[in-house]
């Protein structure tokens, strides 16, 4: 039996002399009445030194924290008294005053009538581990940083089956999706289903075949937005080599796509210039011949009952020429030429126009208030038709059930013209009003959203001023303040 | 002596009646539809005033304007178009010499008072 004990005394001894960690004993006075070979190799101190000491100055140098004592402290006490086992992190100075970072394990002795007797602190050092584990967090968070700055990216990785495993970079921000949502749902979740070329099968065929695929696509958020991006996929191979995936990164080419957007509106006007240029040639040869003919008549001697219906014909016909040669100046996006402009003669001349855009069988009906003689503006004829022409168009088109288009002319102290076009249709919510003149901005299902940022543009370059009020199902005031030519400038 | 005037346009009711507008207005009108006809009239007879439309077939009234222009510089050439008022053909008919510029898109008692302006300094017919 003695021998039993023996031995069982030197395996303790072996145990506690050769384990990784350090283990302290303190008495309930926080002394330290026993310690292993790892206490001093921690803190390069001899064994016959830390015995008897206390434990708090074994641990921490003269000039150590006293913050990081006093939690340390808190921790023992706690321990102790509340006889409580406690795990935490702690720094303390270790061999050549370095500091140790340690994971530490407090365990309460307690005695069988229950009265603590001690306590043994149990230490890992684990200043390695964590420094090893810094480093990586600081590579994560660099390559992080690198790649959440590509903006316009989203990367996200799915397994061979095509489910999402990784939703990374620019990801959530893209796609609008939180991370613990998409995880494990299928990759096809994020393609617009609407766009032909956005068969998976294919394109992961694509990749098998030919190790990569890049395409401009569109793909979905979560709210249904379609995105316009490049998506590229690569095989993902695992730490082994193996295909065990794909990566698919996606650049949004949103702003790229406006801007070809706006270049092909440009030419799709220039194209209409050509078009009404030609179409005006047609038509003014006809014209030219009846209106000649008509006036060459009214010469002869016919009655007054055929000669006033030759007048009209005249009459109609130089109507017919006007029109076309206003229809050819307005497609014609010439060099603005600013110079005197009448604004109820303007808006009377855009009103048959904007007429068209009514929907059949909706009655709208247009009241006019125009200031009589109200002074030019300074400004290029056409580019004011066409911003008045297309806030009529608005009108019309915010009243699918019929309403009334109030247009007012006034002048505001001799200093500028106020035009008021005002309709009585659905209205734009208050949160979206900031946002009416920005580019692309649409509320109609086909708009582009581009008419009411170039009538700001304009208005803009007229030095005026253009305000939207508005409430949802009432309607909406447009308010345009275009300055009065002045005048020595009106000739 | 009567003022002579060659009217050249591809349309025949555009040039009947410019022909019957001028004549009215005292002008002796010779009338023909293509640029090239036009060249091998002026060759064999010679004219006050040149009444030229610009989009013609075979060659335009510019290039017309231009073949006058190596051989006569005065003889006065207005160009006249469906194209209405374009300051870039006008710039351009300008460059080849023209005289005067008239659109078809103008009332008629316009196109002949622009006419008459152009031609003011060539003697008038009776």
């Amino acid at each position: 039996m003695g021998l039993v004990i023996k031995e069982t005394k030197e395996i303790l001894h072996d145990l506690l002399d050769n384990a990784g960690v350090a283990v302290i004993y303190l008495d309930v006075n926080e002394n330290i009445i026993f310690c292993n070979k790892k206490t001093e190799k921690l803190t390069g101190l001899k064994h016959e030194d830390i015995l008897g000491a206390n434990w708090l100055k074994i641990l921490f140098h003269k000039n150590s924290s006293i913050i990081k004592q006093d939690m340390f402290k808190a921790v023992l006490d706690e321990c102790m008294r509340h006889k409580r086992e406690k795990d935490f992190e702690g720094v303390i100075s270790g061999i050549d005053k370095n500091e140790r970072l340690i994971s530490w394990n407090f365990t309460p002795v307690v005695a069988d009538n229950n009265q603590t007797r001690g306590a043994i602190l149990i230490g890992h050092d684990i200043t390695k581990i964590r420094e090893a584990g810094n480093s990586a967090k600081i590579i994560d968070e660099t390559l992080k940083n690198i790649l959440s700055s590509l903006k316009d990216y989203a990367l996200y990785v799915t397994n061979l089956e095509g489910n999402i495993t990784y939703f990374g970079m620019g990801s959530e921000i893209m796609f609008g999706w939180d991370k613990k949502d998409i995880i494990f749902k299928h990759v096809n979740t994020l393609l617009d289903a609407d766009n032909a070329g956005n068969n998976l099968n294919f394109i992961l065929e694509q990749v098998r075949l030919y190790g990569r695929f890049e395409k401009e696509t569109a793909l979905i958020t979560k709210t249904g937005n379609v995105i316009p991006v490049i998506l590229t996929v690569n095989k993902f191979l695992d730490s082994s080599g193996k295909h065990s995936g794909y990566i698919f990164i996606a650049k949004d080419i949103t702003e790229r796509k406006k801007f070809e957007y706006q270049a092909f509106q440009s030419e799709k006007l220039a194209a209409l210039g050509l078009l009404s240029a030609g179409m005006a040639h047609e038509i003014n040869n006809p014209i030219l011949v009846i209106s000649g003919r008509s006036a060459l008549l009214m010469e002869e001697n016919f009655s007054q009952k055929i000669k006033d219906d030759l007048s009209l014909i005249n009459s109609q016909a130089d109507r017919i020429h006007k029109l076309v040669d206003r229809i050819l100046k307005f497609s014609q996006k010439t060099k603005p030429a600013f110079g005197p402009v009448a604004v109820n003669e303007a808006i009377e001349f855009i009103l048959p126009f904007a007429q068209y855009s009514n929907l059949p069988n909706v009655k709208v009906e247009i009241k006019k208030s125009f200031e009589k003689d109200i002074r030019p503006v300074k400004g290029d004829l056409h580019q004011l038709e066409e911003v008045f022409l297309n806030l009529v168009i608005n009108a019309y088109q915010s009243m699918p059930e019929g309403g009334i288009i109030k247009i007012t002319t006034s002048s505001f102290e001799n200093i500028f013209a106020l035009i008021q076009i005002k309709d009585t249709g659905i209205g734009i919510a208050e949160e979206r009003l900031k946002d009416v003149f920005m580019p692309f901005f649409t509320m109609k299902k086909d708009g582009k959203g581009l008419g009411l940022s170039i009538c700001h543009n304009i208005i803009k370059n007229h030095n005026g001023t253009i305000e939207l009020e508005s409430q949802v199902g009432k309607g909406s005031t447009f308010t345009i303040k275009l300055p009065f030519i002045p005048k020595e400038e009106c000739t | 002596m009567t003022c002579k005037v060659l009217v050249v346009d591809d349309e025949m009711p555009v040039r009947n009646l410019l022909n019957d507008l001028l004549k009215r207005e005292g002008y002796k009108v010779t009338i023909c539809s293509a640029g090239e006809e036009a060249l091998e009239i002026l060759k064999k007879d010679s004219f006050d005033i040149v009444l030229l439309d610009i989009k013609l077939p075979g060659i335009s009234g510019l290039e017309v304007l231009k073949n006058i222009r190596d051989t006569d510089k005065n003889l006065p050439v207005i160009m006249i178009t469906g194209f209405g008022y374009n300051e870039d053909l006008i710039c351009k008919t300008k460059e080849f010499g023209c005289s005067g510029y008239i659109g078809k898109n103008m009332p008629v008692a316009q196109i002949i008072t622009t006419f008459k302006q152009y031609a003011k300094d060539v003697k008038k017919g009776e």
